[in-house]
């Protein structure tokens, strides 16, 4: 086995490599943009120059003369399209700005117009001549920009309900023995996914097909429909492999919709391909942050009081906002809990989710803020955590469903050697190199939305599974084929899965880190559907015990089962019985506490996550403690990240090589989060800077050294069917924190502001 | 205010790009389409389509298309090969990474005209009666991949890499191997595919 391929622990699966792994590794995997098209046109978008202001006219002559040009769309002659709200209002959209509808615009670099040609070339060409004449105002760029507007986000954001609180902040606070105030920044961030922002839309008759990178072909299908003013049933998406997502791809975004009505238009199949700095405002992205944080604490460490005020920017029309105090308010026992989110407007395209959106700029501030405690106190920061440790969280007293948090803590600072760190800052070094340590918790909601599959069994064994799931590199087709193929008690590589189309049976949006548990579970249930059926055929159902039904292999017998006398399930037999070629089976399920619409919602494109903290008795949450060291340079101040280790804890792993690649790729995340990546905005213009992948820093391979990724055994009944937490977004969480503790350590310098470069280091 | 201005996108004029390159990096091409009559109206205007004769996975394609179509272009939306990938159509991601002639080239950046006469390999090319190259095997036992995107651009970088005698140690991978960007970052996973296959590649 490989290091790739860890040993399963208790209440893990088998690490069995991906399902779509030759595919992926021949060229054979079709994403978006690889669909064959019949005469396809070519779209080219322009793009606006300006972040606030109107446009006065064009001159399209020169475009119009390029040989090849077939039309350009502008708002004076762009197909009509009806406005979608925002998700988070019961809309499907990631942003409520409507490009080619008026002559106004929004942010920089919203669509202005689209020019399509026969050729992909040519439409580059055009795109480049057109000319455009605006009335422009001066933008309003980010925070303390002249003509932003603060007001928090209740009461304004329908999904961010309340600030959390509990007890009396003010006068714990003032009382404390310990106190610390401290302020931090996260900047504006890009996903940037590897596969670009391609739309290719192709009309047969009065039915659409959408070929495009999505998160969530439901939500997309009923949004784009809506737009359009058509049947639902009408347009498909399809997307069998998604180059990346991290969020980008879980809301429609206005390309879809524009295309499609020029597609409509020409009556021909356009294929839209848009440039990486396009992708950069034509989606959506992290919001730059700021936090206020005030602890209390006790002389033993003991948290008496805790603050967390948060102020997050968004667009003009759209509240998005992430309020990541939902989670600091409630990671640590303490009884007197004060916080506030804000949302700050600006002429800026609307932010949306990005991996771990509350999680990643709201820990990085409570997990610093722990540290410098720590440091006041004189206490390790492991031991700081372990005594505010807590099985309940503090805003209304609810149990954890299960929390390995200091399980993870230990194991995790064993393999790192934390033992060893001298906790003195600047005492540890290797020649021209300080050594720092450093490490933080991370933690993530537990979530499941409805979903329902389709599973069809042949006498032979083969099996069908069908979910609109996405396989977002997350490894969902593998889960799913392995749920499959031990509930019916087939052999693996028997099961075939369809996912990525919306002609299938819903599945949620793949974000939250809910695919596993939700796909999961409804796979297993309809499983379980199938075996029943076969069951009854066969036997009277009281010569099997309950358990039998459920772990009795179909058509083979496990060792175990064997011994108790259980008989296994002859197939040929149960389907002569049934006098059926084939067995089929759909089901729907939802989680506990699922509202009353949610099966309506669900066949609507809409989203009904459930979990994390909004669970009625109980709170569910995935845990992990991550372990840092860091070397910075006395002289060139460069700052290294040569070993990140991570324990984590997150119920059943379904296969511990997707988990451990998934964790994995986090930890690298939170180094990024934490040293590279940041938007840079130019303040006059509200335009992003380095829109390209060789300005906006993503880590390469070399900036990559050793990753270590500890899966810890957890069993957890109380969340879904099968057990299963999310991996996808728990490890690029505090990983920025850690980092910056580990600054502190190798330096002696406190740094609040991300990302850290080396000239922020003042040694 | 009043601004007038073009758009986001740059002014710059590709036709001015290729008469004003013909004398200096585009020389072969213009030589080679001198050299026949048929190219004639290409030299004076590119955008009309020319005939282009690509050598790919040990074939010989012909093509009609733009003079300004890239290999990435040419192999993704006129030959069907799109196992290569766009990522950022800059240079800057490695997706659309190739082998032409044996070096690893970012065809993104290549014009399907300057690649003419040269033998192009793509992902599709490596798997012969359904044997896997050793890369790409390396990169399944690995699990060097999550969402694939740039997985194609990888082993084919990878595969070079080794060639290139910059697979002798992790910190070598690692540096010879930055040139691909995978967001999912499942870098260290790499370096243990192009280890593990380095050896088999050596032997040939």
């Amino acid at each position: 086995m490989t290091a790739a391929a860890p040993e399963p622990k208790t209440n893990m699966g088998q690490p069995v490599p991906r399902y779509d792994a030759v595919v992926k590794v021949t060229g054979r995997a079709t994403y978006a943009s690889d669909m064959p098209l019949v005469d396809p046109a070519y779209a080219f978008l322009v793009t606006s120059a300006i972040a606030k202001g109107r446009i006065d006219s064009f001159d399209l002559d020169d475009a119009r003369r390029v040989r090849g040009v077939i039309d350009v769309v502008t708002h004076e002659n762009a197909p009509k399209l009806k406005d979608s709200k925002l998700f988070s209002n019961g809309g499907y959209a990631g942003t409520t700005i409507q490009p080619l509808k008026t002559a106004e615009i929004a942010h920089d670099g919203q669509i202005i117009a689209v020019v399509v040609a026969e050729t992909y070339e040519a439409a580059r060409e055009a795109a480049n001549r057109v000319k455009v004449s605006y009335t422009a105002s001066a933008p309003t760029a980010t925070f303390d920009s002249p003509g932003t507007t603060v007001a928090a986000a209740t009461g304004q954001n329908a999904q961010f309900k309340e600030d959390p609180k509990v007890g009396d902040f003010a006068k714990a606070f003032d009382e404390a023995e310990v106190k610390l105030t401290a302020s931090y920044e996260t900047p504006t961030q890009h996903h940037n996914p590897m596969e670009l922002f391609s739309t290719s839309c192709a009309w047969m008759g009065d039915e659409l097909v959408i070929y495009e990178p999505s998160q969530f072909v439901y939500g997309l299908k009923y949004g784009v429909a809506e737009q359009l003013g058509i049947d639902a049933d009408k347009v498909r998406v399809v997307n069998p492999y998604v180059g990346g997502g991290f969020g980008s791809r879980g809301s429609m975004t206005p390309r879809t919709a524009i295309i499609a009505g020029i597609a409509k238009r020409l009556n021909r199949p356009v294929k839209l391909v848009p440039t990486r700095d396009q992708g950069f405002t034509i989606a959506t992205y992290r919001a730059e942050t700021r936090h206020e944080i005030k602890l209390g604490a006790r002389r033993d460490g003991k948290l008496v009081a805790l603050r967390h005020e948060g102020a997050e920017v968004s667009s003009r029309p759209d509240a998005y906002c992430v309020g990541g105090t939902k989670t600091t308010t409630r990671l640590y026992a303490c009884p007197n809990v004060d916080s506030l989110v804000s949302i700050v407007r600006a002429d800026r395209n609307t932010p949306g989710f990005m991996r771990s959106p509350p999680e990643v700029p709201y820990l990085f501030a409570l997990e610093s803020a722990m540290d410098e405690l720590a440091v006041k106190l004189n206490m390790d920061p492991v031991e700081l955590r372990r005594i505010n440790d807590t099985t309940n969280e503090p805003i209304s007293g609810k149990p954890y469903t299960s929390r390995s948090l200091m399980a993870c803590f230990d194991e995790a600072a064993k393999a790192f050697g934390w033992a060893q760190r001298s906790p003195q800052p600047k005492s540890m070094s290797d020649g021209d190199w300080l050594i720092g340590y450093g490490c933080a918790a991370t933690c993530y909601p537990t979530q499941m939305g409805p979903a329902a599959a389709r599973v069809r069994l042949q006498r032979d064994g083969r099996t069908r599974v069908e979910i609109a799931g996405h396989e977002i590199g997350t490894g969902a087709y593998t889960v799913i084929a392995q749920t499959a193929a031990e509930r019916l008690g087939v052999p693996l590589e028997k099961v075939a899965v369809f996912i990525g189309d919306s002609d299938l049976p819903p599945a949620p949006v793949a974000g939250g880190s809910n695919s596993t548990a939700s796909t999961c579970s409804v796979v297993t249930m309809v499983c379980d559907q199938i075996r029943q059926r076969l069951f009854k055929a066969v036997m009277p159902s009281q010569s099997l015990t309950d358990k039998a039904k459920e772990t009795v292999g179909i058509g083979q017998t496990p060792a175990t089962q064997a011994a108790k006398g259980d008989r296994p399930l002859d197939l040929e037999k149960a389907f002569d019985a049934l006098g059926v070629g084939v067995v089929e089976e759909y089901g729907e399920w939802k989680p506990e506490g699922a509202p009353l619409d949610s099966f309506r919602a669900m066949h609507s494109g809409q989203v009904r996550l459930v979990g994390g903290h909004a669970m009625k008795d109980q709170i569910a949450y995935a845990f992990g403690a991550e372990f840092v060291e860091v070397r910075v340079n006395r002289f060139t101040h460069e700052i290294r990240c040569p070993r990140l280790v991570g324990a984590f804890a997150a119920g059943r792993i379904m296969n511990p090589r997707t988990a451990r690649s998934q964790l994995m790729g986090g930890l690298i995340w939170g180094m990024s989060s934490a040293l590279l990546e940041a938007t840079e905005i130019d303040e006059r213009n509200a335009r992003y800077v380095n829109d390209n992948l060789a300005d906006y820093l993503v880590p390469v391979n070399a900036d990559v050294a050793d990753v270590e990724v500890i899966l810890l055994s957890e069993q957890d009944d109380h969340i879904n069917p099968v057990g299963v937490k999310g991996v996808g977004e728990l490890a690029n969480v505090g990983t920025n924190a850690a980092i910056c503790n580990a600054i502190h350590h190798a330096t002696g310098q406190r740094i609040r502001k991300l990302p850290v470069r080396l000239e922020n280091i003042e040694v | 205010m009043s601004d007038s201005s073009s758009s986001k996108q740059s002014a710059f004029d590709r036709r001015a790009f290729m008469a004003g390159a013909a004398g200096s990096v585009l020389v072969p091409i213009t030589a080679r389409a001198a050299a026949e009559e048929a190219r004639a109206p290409a030299a004076q205007d590119p955008a009309l389509p020319v005939d282009v004769t690509l050598r790919v996975n040990g074939k010989d394609k012909r093509l009609h298309v733009d003079a300004r179509t890239t290999v990435l272009d040419a192999l993704r939306d006129h030959l069907k090969l799109t196992g290569s990938k766009k990522g950022c159509d800059h240079g800057q991601c490695g997706a659309c990474t190739v082998l032409i002639d044996d070096r690893r080239v970012v065809s993104c950046l290549t014009l399907a005209l300057a690649a003419e006469g040269q033998e192009i390999t793509t992902i599709e090319g490596l798997a012969t009666d359904d044997r896997l190259h050793p890369m790409q095997q390396a990169f399944i036992d690995n699990d060097a991949f999550q969402c694939g995107y740039c997985t194609p651009g990888q082993i084919m970088s990878a595969i070079a890499c080794v060639k290139e005698g910059h697979a002798k140690s992790e910190a070598d991978i690692r540096e010879y191997m930055s040139g691909n960007i995978c967001r999912c970052a499942a870098y260290p996973n790499i370096v243990a595919a192009v280890k593990q296959a380095a050896p088999e590649i050596m032997k040939g």
